[in-house]
């Protein structure tokens, strides 16, 4: 897997944790638990950081523009269907030998894409 | 939700990196590289934040993309694990799928784990005689492997 394409599906992950720990009712549960959230939330923006920075600028700019625009930027390929649009690939994407080693992106939604092992 | 799990009775490792990933290696339906990165989310959370969530107790999570439905894996060692600031001989390991009901259904399972531990307590937990009464105490089945 091409080594941007690892770091934008971690980077995804490390999103979704933070965002989780910012609702309400996660919180309160991680709280009961005896977990501190709190400064948790605090050390995964600073993990992100150091994640991001290590990434190639054109994708991580892109990886900004797609979240701002549909709140998720990286997807996984199933059945030869991009799952953030539901719209089936071209053959030449879905066939590609080297489909994950290269970071490639949805011809229709721009969504970054890989396919699960 | 779907409430089954897998269940390593004898954890190997003795670390905690090691012993995520003997875990994860248990998880059929993910590939190799998956469980890879499953396993950098997972040690994220605990560099945020050790996850523990009683004396000898562990509870490593997060929500993927990496997976589409809920995986769970029960993990008991009898040498203990270093979680490294406390020795542990419960891990109970879950990965939450993304998807529209994620968070929600995110929040069940702690719910559902933190009400189970809570229900059974630790004593009663570390006392279980198989992997499958560990399950049933936590509300689990248990995935014959
Ligand atoms: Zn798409």
């Amino acid at each position: 897997m091409h080594p941007d394409l690892e770091k934008l599906i971690s980077l995804h992950d490390l999103d979704v944790m933070i965002k989780d720990l910012g609702r309400a009712d996660i919180l309160q549960e991680e709280v009961r638990l005896g977990l501190s959230p709190d400064a948790a939330v605090g050390e995964l923006k600073t993990i992100r950081e150091q994640l991001s920075s290590s990434i190639g600028k054109r994708w991580l700019a892109l990886y900004g523009q797609i979240c701002v625009r549909y709140g998720n930027a990286v997807v996984p390929v199933v059945m030869q269907r991009c799952t953030g649009c539901l719209t089936r690939l071209p053959t030449a994407v879905y066939s590609a030998d080297d489909r994950n080693e290269q970071v490639r992106t949805c011809p229709t939604c721009g969504r970054i894409i890989y396919w699960a092992d | 939700m779907d409430r089954s799990c897998y269940c390593l009775w004898d954890l190997q490792s003795t670390d905690r990196s090691s012993t995520l990933s003997e875990m994860l290696s248990c998880v059929a339906q993910t590939g190799e590289h998956s469980r890879e990165l499953l396993l950098r989310a997972l040690e994220a959370r605990e560099l945020a934040g050790a996850t523990i969530v009683a004396p000898g107790t562990a509870m490593p999570h997060c929500r993927s993309i990496l997976v589409d439905d809920f995986v769970v894996v029960l993990g008991r060692s009898r040498e203990g694990v270093s979680w490294p600031e406390e020795r542990v001989r419960l891990i109970i390991l879950f990965i939450s799928p993304v998807k529209p009901s994620g968070p929600q259904e995110h929040m069940e399972l702690i719910k559902h784990l933190a009400g189970k531990i809570g229900e059974s307590g630790q004593e009663k937990l570390f006392k279980a005689s198989s992997s499958k009464q560990l399950a049933d105490m936590l509300g689990f089945q248990l995935i014959e492997s």
